[in-house]
């Protein structure tokens, strides 16, 4: 039995430390950064903790950094909340047993899977004038053609369509798994007593549909808060600052401006913001489900 | 013609299934539009490429793909080739014996891995970033595909471990158990009795690798220069200020999607436990 242990702890101990070496180590590197004024153009600057608190309380009065708080929360709440309807609507959908549906339900996983970058692309593509079938479409049909990325009220709604396009089929794939698990006994109880379609998806399917559904959310909005690639190269956080959301102002600080003492703690307060309201969503209704 | 009856909706009331295509149609137009687009991009002359209205029907060229590979994007998508799978087997050497460990040995440490999983998702990929561009510009790996593939176990070797322990859970014991009252060893039953079962699942598990690296632009972005560019940064640099090159552009992100697509398709039974690692048990 001994030497069972030693054995399990011989396989086990190489992806331990390298994983304390890349995810533990760096975590306390970006935390100690923090804590310092680091400018990459003032070598004087590395491991000076002489005001650890000094960027938190800069953060505090920056307006930049408070106005990209409320763009993430915008950008969140509109994606998570569009996909989840969309996903519903579609898995209600792709849910039937026609051959024909289930042949082709694989392909909608596919904007999920592309690379950002790649669906980031394709929707500079869709809003740019010019070069936009869809404006060409709008002026087909007398509608205004509006500059999307470009237009201050515009931008941030072009880049939740993208969003909500790209991963739209998480939320689909993950309610369409809950609904093939489900039971048949209390929807077909529901049906008997004389309950309508609404009244069996109201008071039967959508509350045992609530724990898939929670961790769906839980999940996109875990990403939603890494929101990069789109903006990146669909509008680079403009026109002005509209679409700069929390993770690219940080990009800027740290990459763009080299101050990454300030950058490491905008992103100590995104990390610490996301596993707060995660564990507070977890431990309020649990996120751990069963699923095949 | 009338649909079986479906969740949420009554038998008197099945929806027709004209119906039900029509809309499942739809949606799918909807979600195959832009991919289709890029794609009938990358085959147009840049001349062609946005007149309008749209040519739908046209001759196709293979022109904006000669150009790019008359460029330096060759070099890129090896670059990227390499990485991917470079870091999807350093995460299979060492992520399948420690899930084969903890599958078997009991260590009651599931809550805490799924903890820690969920933990580093959490993290913005800057919050990544900044510790390992500092330590790279130190050692001297910013611009080389030796740091991709570190930063890549960021993400990767927890997947690794998440996802073949559920596949180990769901092999026997028992034909180890054989093997060792044979005289195999520990070693003999994991490596030549067990492994080769788990192959779907390793086969499984490398696609998700490969595709979490390959899909990466972040990082890429961050940590390389020119050396060590990758293809999906290379496809960004011909967004210029001389103006973009969208036939290059399109041509080149065509490129990088289609591996990801097949494969994807390859293993969309296992999606959902890739995707939510961390969370959900498989």
């Amino acid at each position: 039995m001994r030497q069972r242990t030693r054995f399990f702890w011989i396989l086990l101990s190489p992806a331990l430390g390298v994983l304390a070496v890349v995810t533990v180590v760096p975590f306390l590197f970006l935390f100690s950064t923090s804590l310092t004024p680091l400018n990459l153009a003032r070598p004087a600057t590395w491991w000076d903790f002489g005001a650890p608190l000094a960027n938190f309380l800069e953060l505090l009065s920056d307006h930049r950094f408070i106005n990209s708080l409320g763009i993430q929360v915008r950008l969140s709440v509109f994606t998570v909340g569009f996909q989840l309807l969309l996903g519903l609507g579609a898995a209600l959908l792709l849910n039937s047993r026609l051959r024909f549906v289930e042949a082709i339900r694989s392909l909608f996983i596919i904007p999920m899977v592309l690379p950002p970058i790649v669906v980031a692309i394709m929707w500079k593509v869709l809003f740019t004038p010019d070069i936009s079938v869809l404006n060409w479409a709008l002026g087909v049909m007398g509608l205004p053609q509006p500059a999307w990325l470009a237009h201050p009220k515009l931008a941030l709604p072009a880049i939740i369509i993208a969003d909500i396009w790209e991963w739209f089929p998480f939320t689909l794939l993950m309610l369409l798994a809950a609904l093939q698990m489900m039971p048949s006994e209390p929807i077909e109880a529901a049906r008997i007593d004389g309950a309508n379609a609404w009244q069996v998806f109201r008071h039967v399917v959508l509350p045992l549909l609530r724990p898939a559904m929670v961790v769906t959310i839980l999940f996109r909005l875990i990403e939603s808060v890494k929101a990069f690639p789109l903006i990146f190269v669909m509008t680079g956080g403009g026109p002005g600052t509209v679409t700069e959301v929390t993770n690219y102002y940080a990009f800027l600080q740290g990459f763009t401006y080299s101050l990454i003492g300030y950058s490491a703690a905008i992103s100590v307060v995104v990390l610490g913001s996301v596993m707060g309201i995660s564990f507070l969503i977890i431990s309020f209704v649990g996120a751990r489900i069963d699923v095949e | 013609m009338w649909s079986r009856p479906s969740l949420g909706f009554s038998r008197k009331q099945g929806i027709p299934t004209v119906l039900i295509y029509g809309q499942t149609l739809l949606l799918l137009a909807l979600t195959l539009f832009p991919v289709l687009w890029l794609i009938q991009l990358s085959l147009k002359v840049e001349s062609e490429a946005f007149r309008m209205p749209p040519q739908l029907i046209f001759w196709p060229t293979l022109e904006n793909y000669v150009a790019l590979f008359q460029g330096k994007f060759a070099r890129s998508f090896g670059n990227s080739l390499v990485v991917s799978v470079a870091t999807t087997l350093i995460s299979l050497v060492l992520g399948v014996p420690a899930a084969y460990a903890l599958s078997r040995a009991g260590f009651q440490a599931d809550k805490g891995i799924a903890l820690w999983v969920l933990t580093t998702r959490m993290a913005p990929p800057i919050a990544f970033a900044i510790p390992f561009f500092l330590t790279y510009r130190y050692l001297g790996l910013i611009d080389t595909l030796l740091g991709l593939m570190i930063i890549y176990l960021t993400f990767n070797l927890s997947l690794v471990i998440w996802m073949m322990r559920t596949f180990f859970d769901g092999l026997p014991r028992s034909l180890e158990e054989a093997a060792e009252i044979d005289g195999a060893g520990p070693w003999g039953a994991f490596l030549r009795i067990t492994l080769p079962l788990a192959g779907p699942g390793l086969a499984t598990t490398a696609i998700f690798c490969f595709l979490f690296a390959w899909n990466d632009f972040f990082f890429a972005l961050v940590l390389t220069r020119s050396q060590a560019q990758m293809a999906p940064v290379a496809i960004v640099n011909f967004m210029n200020y001389e103006g973009w090159e969208w036939g290059k552009i399109a041509a080149g992100g065509t490129l990088i999607m289609l591996p990801v697509v097949i494969f994807s398709l390859l293993v969309r039974r296992y999606l959902i436990r890739g995707l939510t690692a961390g969370a959900i048990k498989g």
